[in-house]
């Protein structure tokens, strides 16, 4: 079974298909059925997608036919997640399905757009004016100050 | 007896595509119940244990709520 993004699955489920088919054929893993399986808000969030078109495959592959197929969905493209499982038999209710178009008209895709932050951009407070003080002032109250402090270490 | 607290009989194979029946098996918190509450054969409480993690995986399913 495989997630594809809403965004993708937008410009034409058969184009995501048949996209979604030559990727696994690139890796030698046989296509016996590729279906469009529905599209559906996700029971959690996956990064920042809520929503996923799914599609259900039965395929033949070796192990490690899986394992890049696996590795080039992950890396690139519009497919998210996808699950793989050993089957002994492909059920012949879904053997007769085969690889049939997908009537687009019939299915409606709502727009999975990522959702807005809820506080808006950061913008750094103005820091307060510093206060001004009398420039006459300043060095009469520094000089006992340094006077007592200079003191006890003469004395020592 | 009512109908309700009648023992219901687990499906043959338990699949992870079928969201709705596997709710049965969850917890408000979507944790799985016990196979003491079940009543499931340890053979077929793992075979629910793999479909609900499968169905978990592709969201279908939630961690907990």
């Amino acid at each position: 079974m495989f997630l594809l993004e809403n965004q993708e699955a937008r410009k034409g489920l058969n184009a995501a298909r048949d996209g979604l088919r030559h990727s696994l054929e690139k890796h030698g893993i046989g296509v016996q059925v590729l279906r469009f399986w529905g599209e559906r808000k996700l029971a959690y969030k996956i990064g920042t997608r809520r929503r996923a078109v799914y599609f259900l495959g039965w395929l033949e592959a070796t192990g490690e036919a899986v394992n890049a197929a696996k590795r080039d969905f992950y890396l690139v493209g519009p497919v998210f997640r996808c699950l793989f499982i050993r089957e002994e038999q492909i059920p012949p209710e879904e053997l007769a399905l085969g690889i049939q178009p997908i009537d687009e008209a019939a299915v409606q895709i709502p727009e999975d757009k990522p959702e807005a932050p809820a506080e808006g951009p950061y913008v750094a407070e103005p820091e307060p004016a510093p206060e001004v003080v009398p420039a006459a002032a300043a060095p009469a109250s520094s000089e006992p100050v340094a006077a007592e402090s200079a003191a006890p270490a003469e004395s020592r | 007896m009512p109908d309700s607290t009648k023992k219901q009989s687990p499906p043959a194979h338990f699949d992870f595509k079928d969201v709705e029946a596997l709710q049965r098996y969850l917890s408000p918190q979507a944790r799985i119940h016990s196979a003491k509450r079940t009543g499931l054969s340890a053979r077929e409480q793992r075979q629910l244990k793999c479909a609900i993690k499968y169905a978990r995986f592709l969201a279908l399913l939630p961690f907990t709520t």
